[in-house]
């Protein structure tokens, strides 16, 4: 899949959230592990209701887990 | 590795197994070898076998998940891989004997099926490497 112009900390927050394993976030978000290895990796945009599930997951706004990084229209 | 992308690995070897066999096969009777036209079942169906041992062997995935809004999204790509496949592969197949044997000759109608057939190994074919592309070839997929 393409890359996109999405940055995200979901690394970051999983270790500061008691080192959540990217199972335990999947199961949390209702998907699968690859699908997280792929969003951290910035080789997948999750969706809108997926972007907002997985910052509630850490309990922050969607803009503290994603950031957009492309250039500005 | 998820279970779509065993099926398509799987597809993607038996199919190469039995096109490579199968280009053996027709050199071998260019060359007046002896090959019987029975021999050419071979390749065909190490091709599809591919199919029948995803079937049997690769049960679904384990776990609560099995399928997000990413497969959906790697499904639709797939797919659509595979019909504009197929849809290439019916332009070609419907020039090419033209080019090939010139515009008054004629074929069997025995090649229909044939044909057919082969619409089939190229939709799944295009198909599989579309998955395979998508999830990345390597099995390691960096987790924890």
């Amino acid at each position: 899949m393409a890359e996109n112009n999405l940055s995200n900390k979901i690394r970051r927050l999983r270790f500061e959230n008691g080192e959540m394993t990217q199972q335990q976030l999947a199961d949390k978000v209702g998907v699968t592990r690859q699908t997280i290895i792929a969003i951290e990796a910035g080789k997948y945009a999750p969706s809108l209701p997926l972007a907002f599930r997985i910052a509630r997951a850490f309990g922050v706004s969607v803009e503290t887990v994603f950031e957009y990084v492309g250039k500005q229209s | 590795m998820n279970r779509a992308q065993k099926i398509s690995l799987t597809m993607v070897i038996t199919f190469l197994l039995g096109l490579f066999l199968g280009i053996i096969l027709i050199v071998m009777r260019l060359f007046d070898l002896g090959v019987p036209k029975i021999a050419f079942l071979l390749p065909v169906c190490i091709a599809g076998s591919g199919g029948i041992i995803s079937i049997t062997c690769f049960k679904k995935d384990k776990g609560a998940i099995a399928f997000d809004e990413r497969d959906k999204l790697v499904e639709k790509n797939a797919n659509l891989a595979g019909f504009g496949a197929v849809y290439l592969y019916v332009i070609l197949m419907s020039f090419l004997p033209i080019v090939i044997l010139g515009g008054e000759a004629s074929i069997p109608v025995t090649w229909c099926p044939v044909l057919l057939i082969g619409a089939g190994f190229c939709q799944a074919f295009a198909q599989s490497i579309a998955y395979l592309i998508q999830y990345g070839w390597r099995v390691k997929d960096g987790g924890e």
